[in-house]
């Protein structure tokens, strides 16, 4: 890893490489051979252990947020998936109502792993009233699913440690799963470093649903706290592994990249091995077959490769490399990769707390406030970040305030 | 003094093309400016209650979205959402939170407001349709999808108050999509329809489309009408159609159910219907026995 704590470009292609190639020793398939005109239909679907559940998993599950077509899961069953994500906050619970209309109509409830997600209410109620309006919420999803117990139960979207530690959702939990309401409890969130350390702390969780994608390549922190997690005894299901929803790197990212984006993304994700499956949201028959054709070859192909070392994708996703050439183009010496790196977490990750302390980890005067003498910025990125629009965006954010 | 002539046009046309560019250059800074203009009007005191305010309100546009609802904010984009107006209230021991969703056109509003919405929830007349619940109250109304939600004594009234409130500064349009009208009430399923922007079906190339579902007994069909841009863009939708269930199942030629007619069936999706009716492809997925009828009747209706 480089010194200030990111990995380089080739760590970040390389490494999962390696992995790629011993986890396809496990599944007997040849890396040397991958290619995109080799049929892996016949190769075995890549399964793996969820942590301590015991839970063994083809490495593609589905999440089917973005789904309300019964055929899509009557399809992905056909092909192999075996666990189904979904949450009672989807289509205002007509996602479960479907989810479970389907299992049951194909009576296949003893051979799926179901999951859904529940979030706090009110952060002004007192601990007895979070954990019996959490227990009634889930009574409504299991009614909702017409099923008496889940696989999984989340805490949905915890985004702070606090919240994390929470008591009322906390014993809610526990409580369901002493009633046998659900096999195990997990926690889902996209404040990955805060929230999963405290997971970790905690002891409780089975299960951490957790973001991970391309865009954290270069993210020591990230990735080494869900290593941590993993090798703690939880088990780890990666969402968001294709940039989509709050992880666009940028807006103006398109939405159609090319087709070998998506399975070399999910295939990233996927070659970290504490990771036991993904959950892409596909909507279509198309994308479906497209991201499951993963779940039995995780070699990367050579347009896969292209695209993970092409820098376009990279350079429109304006990811801070970290090379710090910015900085003697600023008037004011201000530390602009710190800045950058804030900009990551408070924007792309909502990770206010952590974009806090990015920033107030900076020399005094070399920081945000010292933009302050700017009218606008006019520094350059050598790597086409637009420095000044995120500087811009930065000082909008809460999180500038709090450092005023 | 055709010289004259000739120049005083020039002149004209010149200060015409000049106060357009100026406009353009300026519309755009002041748009997001307008919208949230246009929201805050509708929220604007006295407040029914009388509620008080507990902060000034919040606006959120499309690149900031994700900050107040997070991954729900794709959908809303998907539907062409341009702006939030978010405030919380507080009258008496009830609190409510008012969420105005500014989209770009009323089809996208009652887009995202049927994709939310169960035939199941109980319906209200206000707006173009709304419904309620325990401390919720959400209507769709023009090119504004409104949600309010509160807690504590008295909320369902004073939700209801602000619904009413807010629908008659809002005004516009107060009816849903118009095709939806020309499509078949007999077994439609009330409150069923739907209009999907992305992947309807789970196939992208029919998107836009109105989905609606119909019952007969314990069959449920699906009806939908797939608008393309033109009578070839339809024709190409069927084709792939065609394609999709000749790889996955199978697929015939139907000239019987009229102008591009198939009948197609897999294992995962069951049997269906299709044809084209200009740049409309109408579709039924597990079709009664009156569903090539049901598709004739579709086709005479649409434009």
């Amino acid at each position: 890893m480089s010194d200030q704590g990111s990995w380089n470009r080739r760590e970040f292609i390389v490494k999962p490489i390696l992995w790629a190639g011993t986890a396809s020793v496990f599944a007997k398939a040849d890396l040397l051979l991958a290619s995109p005109t080799r049929d892996t239909s016949a190769s075995p679907i890549l399964q793996r252990i969820l942590g301590k559940t015991g839970l063994t998993l083809p490495v593609v599950s589905m999440g089917v947020m973005n789904a309300d077509v019964p055929g899509l899961l009557r399809r992905a069953y056909e092909l192999g998936i075996r666990h189904f994500d979904t949450a009672a906050g989807y289509q205002n619970g007509r996602n479960e109502e479907m989810v479970g209309q389907v299992i049951k109509e194909m009576g296949v409830r003893d051979k799926v792993v179901i999951s859904t997600k529940q979030p706090s209410g009110s952060r002004s109620q007192n601990a007895a009233a979070a954990k019996k309006q959490f227990v009634e919420k889930v009574d409504g999803s299991l009614r909702r699913l017409q099923m008496d117990h889940v696989d999984i139960l989340y805490h949905h979207a915890v985004d702070s440690a606090e919240d994390a530690q929470a008591e009322g959702p906390l014993e809610a939990l526990q409580s369901l799963k002493k009633d046998g309401k659900t096999r195990f409890i997990g926690i889902s969130t996209h404040k990955t470093v805060d929230v999963l350390s405290e997971a970790i702390r905690l002891g409780l969780f089975d299960v951490g649903l957790v973001m991970l994608n391309y865009t954290m390549a270069h993210d020591a922190g990230i990735l080494s706290t869900i290593e941590k997690a993993a090798n703690s005894g939880m088990g780890i299901i990666a969402m968001k592994t294709q940039a989509g929803g709050t992880v666009r790197p940028d807006a103006k990212l398109p939405k159609e990249l090319p087709a070998a984006s998506q399975t070399a993304l999910l295939k990233w994700a996927l070659n970290h091995e504490f990771i036991t499956t993904a959950i892409p949201g596909f909507s279509t028959y198309e994308h479906l077959e497209q991201d499951f054709s993963v779940a039995r070859n995780l070699a990367y192909t050579h347009e896969e490769e292209r695209f993970l070392a092409d820098k376009t994708f990279a350079s429109k996703a304006e990811f801070c490399q970290q090379c710090g050439e910015c900085r003697k183009d600023c008037p004011k010496q201000v530390d602009i990769p710190v800045l950058m790196r804030s900009h990551m977490y408070a924007v792309q990750y909502q990770n206010i707390g952590m974009a806090r302390d990015m920033l107030a980890s900076r020399a005094p005067g070399r920081g945000l406030e010292a933009c302050a003498a700017c009218e606008s910025c006019h520094v350059t990125c050598r790597n086409t970040v637009q420095i000044g629009r995120k500087i811009e965006q930065l000082k909008a954010l809460p999180v500038s305030q709090l450092l005023t | 003094m055709l010289r004259h002539s000739l120049l005083r046009t020039i002149a004209l046309v010149s200060i015409a093309l000049a106060a357009t560019y100026v406009q353009a250059q300026s519309s755009a800074p002041r748009t997001a400016d307008a919208a949230q203009r246009q929201l805050a009007s509708l929220l604007r005191e006295p407040f029914p209650g009388p509620a008080r305010a507990q902060a000034p309100p919040s606006f959120y546009g499309p690149e900031s979205l994700y900050q107040y609802i997070d991954g729900g904010a794709d959908i809303y984009l998907l539907y062409d959402f341009k702006g939030l107006l978010h405030q919380d209230f507080k009258s008496g021991s009830a609190e409510l939170t008012v969420d105005i969703y500014q989209m770009d056109q009323t089809e996208d509003a009652f887009g995202i407001y049927a994709a939310e919405r169960s035939p199941t929830y109980k319906f209200v007349s206000i707006g173009g349709e709304g419904y309620r619940d325990k401390g919720v109250f959400n209507f769709l109304q023009d090119h504004y999808y409104v949600k309010l939600s509160g807690s504590g004594a008295n909320v369902d009234g004073l939700l209801d108050q602000f619904a009413r409130l807010l629908s008659e500064r809002i005004g516009g349009v107060r009816t849903l999509p118009a095709l939806l009208v020309k499509l078949p009430r007999e077994h439609r399923v009330p409150h069923s329809e739907q209009y999907v922007r992305k992947d309807p079906l789970g196939h992208a190339f029919l998107a836009p489309a109105y989905v609606v579902a119909y019952a007969q007994g314990k069959q449920e069909s699906k009806l939908v009408v797939s608008v393309a841009n033109n009578p070839q863009e339809a024709k190409s939708r069927v084709e792939q159609l065609t394609k999709h269930f000749q790889q996955s199942g199978e697929c015939a030629s139907a000239p019987e159910l009229g102008e591009g007619g198939i009948r197609a069936k897999n294992n995962y999706e069951g049997r269906m219907i299709a044809r084209t009716q200009g740049r409309y492809v109408i579709a039924l997925l597990n079709p009664q026995e009156n569903g090539a009828e049901i598709l004739k009747t579709v086709a005479r209706s649409l434009p």
